[in-house]
């Protein structure tokens, strides 16, 4: 046995995704929160408490900082005085270094349970990711923790390698467009040879939240939701966003559908509250359908958002250079919990292919038909790894040979220093 | 968290989920010291085999493993192991036990398969004590536990004692420095009245304690040092006692590595707002450039 | 302590501050380069002699003044093995973030610790005497802290030695 498998590390704004390489799942998903001692969120505290004296054992004085829980344990412990609950993330970026390298030291001892002087890592970034940024991480990393070596990838990128899982996908090219929509926010990001255009890029406010709330305005409104207790209304929309919804193909057909044969569509989800232990049940109905409606036609749920996915993915497709649009457009990738509803691809593979059809016949009847062009390939490319696409396409990645000769080893930082971090080089491209 | 826990999160985390749900699984981990998982649904979603491979295989067959699996895991030892890997569980969640406590001890007991591997050296040591305490003289044979690459554990049973050696290794000078500390603290902090009853710890770097001093092919270097637990009979006569001793005694490098790359961390923040601090000074000797509006007498905004 | 400090810092202080006469000049070697005169070292007339206040032996400042430029550079006492590394560390972490201290040089000057390189355009846009007042607050505390990083990094060996061994008494 040479070395041990990478460890990929996926922090996201409300998840983080951590496991071994080479699996297809990460090993563990948990709320990237972390509790400590405090009041929650307080912005810089007068500094790290100084240990007085040497302390006795009862007092465990100097210690204070191992005194936290992260994730699960973390919200468990939420309502435990004393302790208050903080997001070392905030919009993909880290925002509390002390927080987030305690939040690692954790997720490394306690639940992967590894020593990281034997391990490679890969973790994650967001797209347009200031280089000063991942000097932080690596001075972390490799000065805390004394990691073998270190790969810095962006998120968008792995997305697009996750896809190469899909069997429809025959080349295995880093160019496409990725629609990554989490929990709180949905990025379209075009990528060409592994290269992120960051001008391109456009975050759309609807995301898993809203289409959580959206389910629960619905379910309100038809007068569901009374049997419910109150908190366990976000838990009940939750769970019948994610149990039973679908894009369906045309809005009007669809409510004609549900009106001629409501007992074959409404669907019944039952449940019990957690405290009383009292049995109660909810008929899903149109928002079945309604629910990722919404980023099909924004108007239904925003006042102030109101331009449809498929606008905004032409929009950055047509903002990229035009020597990519071609690969762009053939190659749309989604990833997140937020793009796994059924048929979603489908919908979004039509209604953009209109848009490009109705463009192309608009510039061949401009030119008075002397131009004709020979139309151009629109695919969307769904696979059963979207969920946590950005963790498996790290997988896929760190489980390749010349994985480790990608990344930075602690040899060579220490020879250069944090700096070295500032460039990765794009995994496939020749040197 | 202060102490490290000995049983293995994802195996637990796993069964606990399979169990309610069973599905087909293939996955690889690992534990601290280059210890490999296998878990994995071969035949069929409710039969889990569960392999593990560790680097002292050998040595440890040699101290009784074998009666240590048969005892901790009887009929779910498979015969042959997984290739590559040196033992494979066989669970079949059907025939787990319905009592939800009960089930929770076997989840926990296969949880710490790694554990009870690692204990038998240990249980070895404490048997031929006892064996030599009713002789009263002699020694054991020295028992070597090549468990990394660069580091081992030694133990030795005598007639009154079982000495545990571990070898340390620190391959940063940070680590080095910072190591010394704590295994200095190890050493001086019997001295206190509360914790008069634990082992006692001894500390050398460079010449390897007495007891290892025949072993030829030792590494002699400034980074190798040699960390001495003297175990007495009151923590490992009792069977829960030395239970507990031995999951204890395991785990003493990860924990003092976790504990120095903790500390590391602790500075990190100290070091940030130190920073942030010296920079406030700094930027209190920048001049304040004057953007406000200046106004004409007229109230209109003078651009100049 | 303080007493003893006070006049290394007190003469640290007046030295800087009548060294901090920097004026604009341009390069008499390169056309339109406006370098720090005292990186560059290529006409040594715009030098000035070079300074070394010291405490003791492992305590010592270097002032080395030019025309439109002032290198300060810092040896912090290290007592032991802890203390270098800790200080070590520590100037490692500052230098990483030079970027946001204007006046922190990115590499030391040899044989010592921390250096600063002050230009007459830092003197231009900066209170002097603030730049000063930096200068002394960030030799006094580097001190302080490198000694409180020592105590707790003992502080909690002490601890995690003393929580590892009573567990054997249950």
């Amino acid at each position: 046995m040479s070395v041990l498998a990478p460890i990929i590390c996926d922090n996201g704004t409300g998840f983080s995704k951590v496991g071994y390489a080479g699996n297809s799942d990460p090993s563990f998903v948990f709320p990237t929160a972390i509790a400590t001692r405090g009041p929650a969120s307080q912005p810089t505290r007068g500094g790290p408490p100084v240990p007085s004296k040497p302390g006795s054992l009862a007092s465990k004085r100097g210690v204070e900082d191992l005194d936290f829980f992260i994730g699960d344990e973390a919200l468990a412990n939420a309502k435990t005085p004393g302790y208050g609950v903080n997001y070392p993330i905030r919009h993909g970026q880290i925002d509390n270094w002390d927080y987030m390298e305690r939040y690692w030291e954790q997720t490394i001892f306690k639940y992967l349970r590894c020593e990281p002087e034997d391990h490679y890592f890969l973790l994650t970034e967001p797209p347009l990711n200031a280089p000063e940024n991942r000097e932080q991480t690596a001075e972390i990393f490799f000065e805390s923790f004394n990691i073998k070596g270190l790969y810095i990838a962006v998120q968008a990128v792995l997305a697009l390698a996750a896809s190469w899982s899909s069997n429809r996908v025959t080349d295995r090219t880093l160019t496409g467009t990725v629609i990554d929509s989490g929990d709180g926010v949905t990025h379209v990001i075009p990528c060409a040879e592994g290269y992120v255009i960051g001008s391109a890029i456009k975050h759309i406010p609807i995301a898993g939240r809203d289409i959580t709330q959206f389910v629960l305005n619905l379910l309100r409104e038809r007068g569901e939701m009374v049997n419910v207790p109150p908190e366990e209304h976000m838990k009940v929309a939750g769970r019948v966003k994610e149990n039973y919804s679908y894009v369906c193909q045309d809005i009007v057909k669809e409510f004609r559908k549900y009106d001629v044969e409501p007992y074959k569509y409404f669907e019944r989800y039952e449940d019990e509250y957690s405290v009383t232990g009292k049995k109660y049940a909810v008929d899903v109905g149109y928002e079945r359908f309604l629910a990722p409606e919404i980023f099909f036609n924004p108007e239904i749920y925003s006042s102030d958002f109101l331009t449809p996915l498929p606008e905004i993915v032409d929009g950055v497709i047509q903002q990229s250079p035009i020597d990519v649009r071609r690969g762009l457009y053939k190659n749309i990738v989604l990833s997140g919990g937020s793009t796994m509803f059924q048929h979603f691809g489908q919908r979004l593979k039509r209604d953009l292919k209109q848009i490009v059809d109705r463009r192309l016949e608009n510039t061949s009847v401009q030119s008075g038909s002397h131009m004709k062009s020979s139309g151009v390939e629109v695919d969307v490319i769904s696979h059963k790894r979207q969920r946590y696409a950005v963790w498996f396409g790290g997988s896929l990645m760190a489980s390749l040979p010349e994985f480790y000769s990608f990344c930075h080893t602690k040899a060579q930082y220490d020879e250069i220093g944090p700096s070295i971090c500032r460039r990765y080089q794009i995994f496939g491209s020749a040197t | 968290m202060i102490l490290l826990e000995s049983n293995n999160y994802i195996i637990q985390t796993t069964l606990a989920e399979k169990l309610t749900k069973p599905s087909s699984l293939d996955v690889q981990f690992v534990d601290f010291d280059d210890v490999r998982f296998h878990l994995s649904t071969p035949e069929r979603k409710t039969q889990l085999v569960l392999s593990m491979s560790i680097r002292c295989w050998d040595e440890l067959v040699r101290y009784g493993v074998h009666s240590i699996l048969q005892r901790e895991y009887g009929s779910m030892v498979k015969a042959q192991p997984e290739p590559e890997y040196n033992v494979s569980l066989e669970l079949d969640l059907e025939q787990f036990p319905a009592d939800p406590e009960a089930r929770e001890s076997l989840i926990q007991s296969i949880s710490l398969l790694k554990r009870n591997v690692l204990a038998a050296p240990f249980e070895t040591a404490f048997t031929t004590q006892k064996e030599l305490a009713a002789a009263g003289s002699g020694q054991g044979e020295l028992l070597a536990l090549h468990y990394r690459d660069e580091e081992a554990i030694y133990v030795q049973a005598s007639f009154d004692r079982v000495t545990v050696i571990f070898s340390t290794m620190f391959r940063e000078e940070t680590d080095r420095i910072f190591g010394k500390v704590f295994l200095q603290e190890f050493v001086d902090a019997r001295r206190l009245p509360t914790i008069q009853s634990a082992p006692q710890v001894l500390y050398t770097t460079n010449t390897p304690p007495l007891e290892l001093s025949h072993i030829p092919d030792l590494v002699q270097t400034e980074d190798v040092g040699y960390v001495t637990f003297i175990l007495f009979p009151r923590h490992f006569e009792k069977q829960p006692i030395a239970e507990s001793t031995i999951s204890h005694i395991q785990s003493f490098r990860d924990y003092l590595h976790y504990h120095i790359k903790c500390s590391k961390a602790y500075m990190h923040s100290r070091m940030r707002h130190r920073v942030s601090e010296f920079q406030k000074v700094l930027n209190r000797a920048k001049t304040e450039v004057a953007t406000g509006e200046r106004k004409t007498v007229s109230g209109r905004s003078l651009v100049r | 302590m303080s007493n003893v400090l006070r006049p290394y810092l007190a003469a640290v202080r007046s030295t800087l501050t009548a060294a901090l006469t920097l004026e604009d000049f341009s390069s008499q070697i390169v056309e339109r380069h406006n370098k720090p005169e005292v990186e560059v070292g290529g006409s040594k007339e715009v030098l000035l002699n070079p300074l070394t206040i010291s405490r003791n032996e492992n305590e010592r400042v270097l002032i080395e003044p030019s025309i439109n430029s002032i290198r300060l550079s810092i040896k912090i006492k290290q007592a032991d093995e802890i203390e270098r590394i800790l200080c070590h560390k520590f100037t490692r972490f500052m230098m990483q973030r030079a970027e946001s201290f204007i006046v922190l040089r990115r590499k030391p000057v040899k044989g010592y610790d921390i250096s600063f390189l002050i230009t007459n355009h830092h003197t231009d846009s900066m209170l002097k005497h603030k730049i000063v007042d930096f200068i002394i607050q960030f030799m006094e505390e580097v001190d302080k802290e490198i000694s409180e990083m020592k105590l707790s990094l003992n502080a909690r060996a002490r601890v995690v030695a003393e929580s590892y061994l009573s567990a054997f008494n249950s």
